[in-house]
């Protein structure tokens, strides 16, 4: 047994982080929130480059043929900038999702190879979100319906601007017509593809929030060395030093079942429920206490628009309600655990499930 | 212990309700339910007439001295007042600084020319207040003003230098309380002096900070040579801090009736909710509604024990009073939190572009700032820690 990454993907995080780092920054994010899209297509071309958009992509269509695992932690770095780019999306739900019908229909082998060479963008509609984000610059959505899902262009879909409290974030209600010429997948297949695509969406905001939460806890652990009070640093504090202990604390125990899901993802999709949900609501309490604790401990300034914790918080705050909030995945947790043939137990630890 | 009110007061309580009902009309009609906390930006004009005109009712500063142009009203009237004033959906008091802080401060602290010189004004509705404490380097660490008065013999004016920042309404207000440095080579809560400050004068520099709610409450107040009459300092120089100790305990006593019952307005508004989208049918979701109204209920109980008690006339705390501020902020901060669980993924949407938030959603944001403002919650615990419980204070560093 061996719960680690291998050497070849912490370089490849390290090296994608040291470019998220430097792209995205918080000026970069608010310089965006007044443009019209909100969006850079030379950022998306750049990522296209380091062939982040072809990592899931299979090898036949031109990807690198990796899996969730190879993902996941570019995703939490994708999370610690705050990227407003649907990459995290892109990669980990629209992508499986085309790969699943490639032998099925021809459309969603060119989309695929289509994606990972950055000509087209593809957004994904799903019942657990009611909106689709990013539909704007897609130019293509999967989108659901009853059990089926569809593909449609951009030009045969009406998007209606739902303005978010994240002001990075862009959310459509999608107008649209199911017809069977739009439709990709039904029936059971249909069902069982949207049960994956919410655990793969599940698994892309966990790893997004654990990297908010560290990120929010590194701007605290900054800004409580600097500022002053009673002579000398707030930081040495243990009101203070205690608030960040307790984030640091969980949103490293959240990281074991993030990565937990994504291996079980990764290797047994079909039985990815339970551990999806608890990465869900471990990350989502990471993110959520980090958010308090950091504008807590920032005092007054936290409370501004011109400080940068809010670009953090208020992204945090959105992806805890998005692919399922904390509610929806405790409940399949009890209803999991409950279960009178659940597979508990200490010998139970890396099954199929639990 | 007697938990009911007299026939008397009951009768106090129809004249109150019908007053608002037929005053609450009109021009005022759009003010229900808005201008509470987070919601300050919302109307200034409109609730400033609506000041004037509960003035005219007789029903502002009602719990002060008859002699001091307030109605002299009982502890047990002004909980009904503010009872029947939530019930009502009456808005936000554009006069709460003046009334609740500036005003009692002067009455206990102030000379007889400035009560003369100020009460009417708080009275009538017609003169808003902002209290200048806080500034960059004086947050948590409030004695660590640098703002400095300066005498100038010449003028026979104070000159006031220096920056506040958090002062809450300043743009709308008329006068400014601040504290300032009387005697430079001083540090920490001696030397300071307590000065009543005209806006509206070319010293006096207002500039907005933008929240994360996208409006502006909060402004910074910029004094170069701001000018102050020399007998408009409470007290003498060097009794600054004594002053502004006793106003904040003003800031925790009859104020806190009507805040609970804009909580309960809110909770309200969060049950409705949950009631619309069938979020009450989920048993986390129950029990922690269950759980607000619990604590609220708790919080009411204790400001009444609070007030019958009655603390120090010079606004000391007692301590019960201690605890206040800490529960409520904590608990409001969790109300915004349940509510948003309440509307799930509907809470990230907007009411409308460019950054409208909802009524619950500027709730949320808004209850981040109530565990800072006022002292954060570890200042707080401190508080309670020292004084409630005789704990030692950690060791102070030299300040130099």
């Amino acid at each position: 047994m061996d719960f680690t990454f291998t050497e070849d993907q912490l370089l490849f995080c390290d090296s994608v982080k040291n470019f998220l780092q430097a792209e995205i920054t918080p000026e970069s994010l608010r310089a965006s929130w007044d443009t019209d899209t909100g969006r850079s297509d030379e950022l998306w071309q750049t990522i296209v480059e380091l062939g982040l958009t072809a990592m899931l992509v299979p090898e036949a269509q031109g990807g690198l043929g990796m899996n969730e695992l190879d993902f996941i932690l570019l995703a939490q770095e994708c999370g610690r900038v705050a990227l407003a780019e649907a990459l995290v999306e892109t990669a980990l739900v629209a992508t499986p999702l085309l790969s699943a019908l490639v032998d099925k229909d021809p459309r969603c082998a060119s989309l695929l190879e289509k994606i990972a060479s950055g000509e087209i963008r593809v957004a994904v509609g799903h019942p657990a979100n009611e909106l689709v984000s990013d539909a704007h610059v897609a130019d293509w959505l999967l989108l659901p319906s009853g059990d089926q899902i569809h593909l449609l262009a951009r030009d045969q879909v009406k998007l209606v601007t739902q303005h978010s409290v994240d002001p990075s974030r862009r959310l459509f209600t999608v107008e649209w017509k199911a017809t069977d010429e739009t439709c990709l997948a039904g029936g059971p297949e249909g069902v069982q593809l949207l049960a994956a695509s919410l655990n793969r969406g599940a698994l892309g905001c966990a790893a997004q929030l654990v990297g908010l939460a560290e990120a929010m806890v590194s701007l605290t652990v900054d800004y409580t060395a600097d500022r002053h009070q009673f002579g000398k640093a707030i930081g040495t504090n243990q009101a203070l030093k205690h608030h960040m202990a307790n984030c640091a604390v969980k949103s490293e125990f959240a990281k074991a079942p993030l990565y937990r899901a994504a291996y079980t993802l990764s290797k047994a999709p079909q039985n990815a429920d339970f551990a999806v949900s608890h990465a869900k609501v471990a990350a989502g309490e990471a993110a959520l206490l980090a958010a308090k604790n950091a504008i807590q401990s920032f005092g007054a300034m936290g409370y501004t628009w011109e400080c940068d914790l809010h670009i953090f918080m208020k992204r945090a705050w959105a992806l805890d309600k998005f692919w399922g909030h904390t509610g929806f995945h405790k409940n399949r947790l009890h209803q999991w655990l409950m279960n009178p043939n659940a597979k508990i137990g200490a010998d139970k630890t890396f099954g199929i499930q639990g | 212990m007697k938990l009911s009110f007299s026939p008397e007061d009951e009768q106090f309580r129809v004249e109150v309700a019908q007053w608002l009902q037929q005053n609450l009309t009109g021009e005022f009609e759009k003010l229900k339910f808005r201008g509470g906390p987070g919601d300050e930006h919302m109307f200034p004009h409109e609730r400033q007439r609506w000041e004037q005109k509960l003035a005219e009712g007789g029903w502002t500063c009602i719990g002060w001295p008859q002699e001091c142009g307030g109605r002299g009203c009982s502890i047990e009237q002004q909980v009904i007042f503010n009872e029947e004033y939530a019930r009502a959906g009456a808005p936000g008091r554009a006069g709460h600084i003046g009334e609740g802080l500036a005003g009692p401060t002067i009455i206990a602290f102030g000379s007889d020319a400035q009560k003369q010189k100020y009460l009417p004004g708080i009275v009538a509705g017609t003169e808003l207040w902002c209290q200048g404490y806080s500034e960059p380097g004086a947050g948590s660490d409030l004695a660590n003003v640098k703002t400095r008065a300066r005498f100038d013999e010449a003028k026979g004016k104070w000159l006031i230098n220096g920056q506040k920042v958090w002062t809450s309404l300043a743009h709308e207000s008329d006068y400014c309380f601040v504290i300032a440095r009387t005697d430079p080579d001083s540090v920490a809560h001696k030397g300071l002096g307590f000065f009543l400050v005209k806006m509206a004068q070319p010293g006096v520099e207002v500039r907005g900070i933008q929240q994360i709610t996208g409006t502006s409450e909060f402004n910074e107040v910029f004094f170069d040579n701001a000018e102050c009459d020399a007998e408009d300092i409470v007290g003498e120089p060097g009794d600054g801090w004594k002053v502004a100790m006793g106003l904040l305990g003003f800031e925790r006593g009859v104020s806190t009736l009507g805040q609970q019952m804009q909580f309960q307005n809110e909770l309200n508004a969060v049950i409705r909710e949950a009631r619309a989208n069938g979020a009450d049918h989920n048993p986390v979701i129950r029990q922690r509604i269950a759980r607000a109204h619990a604590e609220l209920k708790i919080m009411r109980y204790n400001s009444m024990r609070m007030l019958s008690g009655q603390g120090g006339s010079d606004g000391s705390l007692q301590k019960e009073a201690l605890i206040y501020k800490l529960f409520w902020a904590t608990w409001h901060r969790s109300l915004g939190e349940l509510a948003m669980d309440v509307l799930g993924p509907d809470s990230q949407i907007l009411e409308d572009g460019p950054y409208q938030l909802t009524r619950l959603q500027s709730m949320y944001l808004f209850v981040r700032s109530d565990t800072i403002y006022g002292g954060t919650n570890e200042i707080q615990r401190n508080i309670i820690a020292e004084r409630g419980l005789g704990m030692p204070k950690e060791p102070k560093v030299a300040v130099q």
